[in-house]
């Protein structure tokens, strides 16, 4: 196990959260995996929350992997991989809690193997983790990333579950930063300066 | 002055999560509702999980089933986790072969004449009466109607089971199959089925980037205010799910969603 110091503001930050928010965290690209840890770890520790982890800019297994390298266990925590269909053999694992979409471009399958999951959950309180805007914005227009970002923070509050959008600012184009802006209750930012 | 009182049908909730939504309620008692798709666009899920919804709430419920064994066909339902299959065993689901069906009635023929067709719909008419069947599915209508070779004829059938069974209080869903779901299309095969059927829900796919993404959308349903949107669909062990489709993502690339 790799001794790994999580970024602790980050926990308090969350105490002020209620469960209906749409948290906008804003990472860089050095510091991405240290405040992704240290905004699930507090509210799957802390709060006692299960949920699902959209994970787009890695594999799930990947990420899985690094929380295990840090001593978290996420076994509990359903995660949606939308890298590994686009490589032959990455869906060739052997997890139970890992659930496969072709490609970032399926968004409203993301939307709905969420609920899915959601509504096969025995955890009265959840979060979502949506593992990043910024790989979604590879596949997907800006209008249409701008609209499902809509509909996602929407459906989730009204369902009562956290929803937790990660994004490196200063490769988010200004359309989607500001509907992120407008949409999200609630800012963690650890991001790099942004100079628009 | 008090305004005029809304009158609104009582409704058949198919139980398909989102599905009641669109339909503000659910299906009106006694229609006679087409489910039209392309192949692998989910009609027959979408038709078998109304069937096992009903009987969960304890209706009688048949599937006469034209393009598959009745065998293969309750195999694919067991993929449903809220499938059990006492269902079949109590009758609250029955699955007959037409085939078998063609075979009681010496209808083993390649075409169907006035005589033929209806006999047809006595048969069904006499099970649905019978077993006190209040939901009902053909899948396909398509298959049973490659034998009925005049179009005014497939009308008559069409339209004598539909007052039948609605007459008897049974909604019916008609699987049909199409080979395009785009704005230009039919909503069924022989251009006549969709004019007499009391609701049409049409199932496809939108080409994003090369995937296929499963659509549902409610044309016309009478006797309720509907959304006439287009949803994305889910096939999942608990149902299938559905999500507005957006708005930017609802149309096919080659039909120009990039500004072409």
């Amino acid at each position: 196990m790799i001794m790994f110091e999580l970024d602790q503001r980050i926990a308090e930050q969350l105490t002020e959260v209620a469960l209906n928010s749409a948290v906008q965290v804003r990472c860089g690209n050095s510091n991405a995996f240290m405040v992704t840890a240290s905004t699930m770890v507090p509210l799957m520790q802390m709060f006692e929350m299960g949920g699902v982890y959209i994970s787009g800019s890695r594999s799930a297994i990947e990420m899985i992997e690094a929380f295990e390298t840090i001593g978290i266990d996420v076994s509990h925590i359903q995660f949606i991989d939308l890298v590994s269909s686009g490589v032959l053999g990455g869906t060739d694992v052997d997890r139970p809690n890992i659930h496969f979409v072709d490609s970032p471009i399926m968004l409203e399958s993301i939307l709905l193997r969420t609920l899915y999951l959601l509504r096969t959950t025995a955890n009265e309180r959840n979060f979502i983790i949506l593992d990043s805007v910024n790989s979604l914005a590879i596949y997907n227009e800006d209008r249409m990333l701008a609209e499902y970002l809509h509909t996602f923070i929407n459906t989730f509050r009204q369902r009562e579950v956290l929803s937790v959008i990660i994004n490196v600012p200063d490769q988010t184009s200004p359309l989607v930063l500001s509907n992120l802006d407008l949409y999200c209750t609630d800012l963690i930012d650890r991001g790099q300066v942004v100079i628009h | 002055m008090q305004p005029a009182a809304v009158y609104t049908r009582d409704r058949c909730v198919t139980g398909i999560h989102g599905l009641d939504e669109i339909l503000r309620g659910g299906i009106p008692y006694g229609s006679t509702v087409l489910a039209s798709g392309t192949c692998g666009s989910g009609k027959t899920t979408v038709a078998m999980e109304f069937l096992v919804r009903g009987a969960l709430a304890g209706e009688a419920c048949a599937h006469f089933t034209a393009t598959e064994p009745s065998v293969k066909l309750l195999e694919n339902i067991r993929q449903f986790a809220f499938f059990d299959m006492n269902m079949v065993d109590t009758g609250l689901i029955n699955v007959f072969d037409m085939d078998v069906l063609y075979s009681w009635l010496g209808l083993e023929k390649s075409s169907f004449d006035l005589d033929d067709v209806h006999a047809l719909i006595k048969a069904i008419v006499d099970i649905v009466n019978t077993i006190g069947v209040t939901r009902l599915v053909i899948d396909s209508v398509t298959t049973l109607c490659y034998k009925i070779k005049s179009e005014q004829l497939i009308r008559d059938f069409l339209f004598t089971l539909g007052k039948k069974l609605s007459t008897l209080g049974c909604t019916t869903i008609l699987v049909s199959e199409i080979t395009s779901a785009t704005e230009n299309a039919h909503w069924s095969s022989f251009g006549v089925e969709e004019a007499i059927a009391d609701g049409i829900i049409v199932m496809g796919d939108v080409e994003r980037m090369g995937h296929l993404l499963r659509f549902l959308q409610v044309v016309k349903m009478r006797g309720t205010s509907h959304s006439r949107a287009k949803h994305a669909i889910e096939l999942t062990p608990i149902g299938v799910m559905l999500t507005p489709m957006l708005k930017w993502g609802a149309q096919s690339d080659k039909q120009g969603r990039w500004g072409a």
